[in-house]
């Protein structure tokens, strides 16, 4: 039986304190001890980026990233988003734009967006590609998704009409 | 779910090198994680410890010197070595293959050291860094050795590392620093993935060199050639230390033909 360690960590400004076994991941982690079941896990191999939380400051793969490295550490998760059931900007521009449609990769594409928008206040489209690089839409929603960041940075152009009330 | 290891994360050097020594065989080094954690849940490894390494300050270093070029600490992340001012001036290749490795939230993690001890043939930073003359500094408490990195790699996924050693710095010499650059990468995505065929030049007024990726057992690097070369000898040179095989991304021809392709790319936008 492995050694028990003893974690604390800030997660969307609140703070925990919990014993794990070196072998739980931080995903498993916030899910199952914390009880913040938003991050997905998907693939389990840093493919797919559901499991993506903002760790210190940048963009991570909760999946393969292990608990007790965390200890002292800061992260931000996608239940940091919505405050006293309002949501987000960010949120709502996913909202507006239909950057949402299974939703299962939602929280980490808001996640890697989120730590892009801190670095870049008006990203690119290139920009904003690259940093969703690793996230997959398997709805294959990227259009929209990219449209969301747009609305939420304010570059979006508008649409035709028509386009508009689908 | 991982199976049970011990999680250890020493502070200095030489607790580290204690530790790697005691539990030697059955421990593995805990860098990014990137590569390790996915062999450890496929249970293609077993480790019964796991020794994190990023707390030593000195495998977090990147130093320069006219003298004597270039270190990188082997914990030191690809954003690191992406985002670091002396690098991106004096050994932009190096900034840009840290760039080509994963997604954003790999290279956020993934390190040096770690690409290069997984010892995969497409190491994006083992082309590179082959083309820029690098060498490796290994540690353990015997004391410490350096290699060129063109003997470091031996095998798919293996090095000349022993069970108590651990990578402590990446070092690249002062004549490489300037040099003229370019790399391609094939994937078979725009997205993030592991490149089919790589192919990294470094020319000085001294040398040109080829590292190529995915082409044989490890990355490999073509001998000093005398600049301006002609495409047809950088291509024959390469030619002589590639091996490539069949597999799920690409045919032995495809690659034969992209490796020959890059280079005539390459050396057109380098001339």
């Amino acid at each position: 039986m492995s050694t028990k360690h003893s974690v604390t960590v800030t997660v969307n400004g609140k703070r925990y304190t919990r014993e794990v076994a070196g072998n739980r991941t931080l995903l498993r982690f916030l899910r199952e001890d914390l009880g913040l079941t938003g991050t997905k896990e998907g693939c389990g191999a840093g493919e797919c980026g559901a499991c993506t939380v903002i760790l210190n400051g940048k963009a991570v793969n909760s999946c393969l990233v292990l608990a007790p490295e965390v200890d002292g550490a800061t992260i931000e998760t996608v239940e940091g988003e919505a405050r006293n059931g309002k949501l987000s900007k960010l949120q709502e521009a996913f909202h507006r734009n239909h950057g949402v449609q299974c939703g299962f990769c939602t929280p980490g594409m808001l996640m890697s967006v989120k730590a892009l928008l801190r670095e870049h206040p008006k990203p690119t489209v290139d920009q904003i590609k690259e940093a969703i690089e690793g996230n997959f839409c398997r709805c294959t929603g990227y259009q929209q998704i990219i449209e969301s960041v747009l609305d939420a940075t304010g570059q979006l152009k508008p649409k035709k009409e028509e386009l508009r009330r689908v | 779910m991982l199976h049970e290891f011990s999680y250890l994360a020493p502070r200095e050097r030489n607790d580290l090198l204690q530790l790697l020594k005691k539990h030697a065989g059955q421990a593995r080094l805990l860098a990014g994680g990137t590569d390790l954690l996915c062999e450890i849940r496929l249970g293609t490894d077993k480790p019964a410890f796991l020794l994190d390494v990023k707390h030593i300050p000195e495998l977090q270093d990147i130093a320069w010197s006219e003298r004597d070029g270039l270190s990188i600490g082997a914990a030191v992340t690809c954003l690191e070595i992406m985002r670091h001012p002396v690098i991106r001036k004096k050994f932009p290749l190096l900034a840009h293959a840290a760039g080509q490795i994963g997604s954003a939230q790999l290279r956020n993690r993934a390190t040096i050291g770690g690409n290069l001890c997984t010892a995969s043939p497409c190491a994006d930073l083992g082309c590179s860094s082959l083309a820029l003359g690098a060498r490796v500094e290994l540690a353990s408490v015997r004391g410490t050795r350096v290699i060129p990195m063109k003997e470091f790699f031996t095998g798919v996924k293996q090095t000349q590392l022993q069970d108590d050693e651990i990578v402590q710095r990446v070092l690249y010499p002062p004549d490489a620093a300037g040099a003229a650059w370019g790399m391609e990468k094939l994937k078979r995505i725009k997205g993030h993935d592991l490149a089919v065929v790589s192919v990294a030049i470094a020319r000085t007024a001294k040398w040109l060199r080829v590292g190529i990726g995915s082409c044989a057992p490890t990355p490999v690097v073509t001998a000093d050639l005398a600049p301006p070369a002609t495409v047809a000898t950088v291509v024959a040179a390469a030619r002589r230390v590639i091996a490539p095989i069949d597999d799920v991304r690409a045919s032995r021809e495809f690659r034969l033909f992209m490796v020959e392709e890059f280079i005539g790319r390459l050396m057109a936008r380098l001339a």
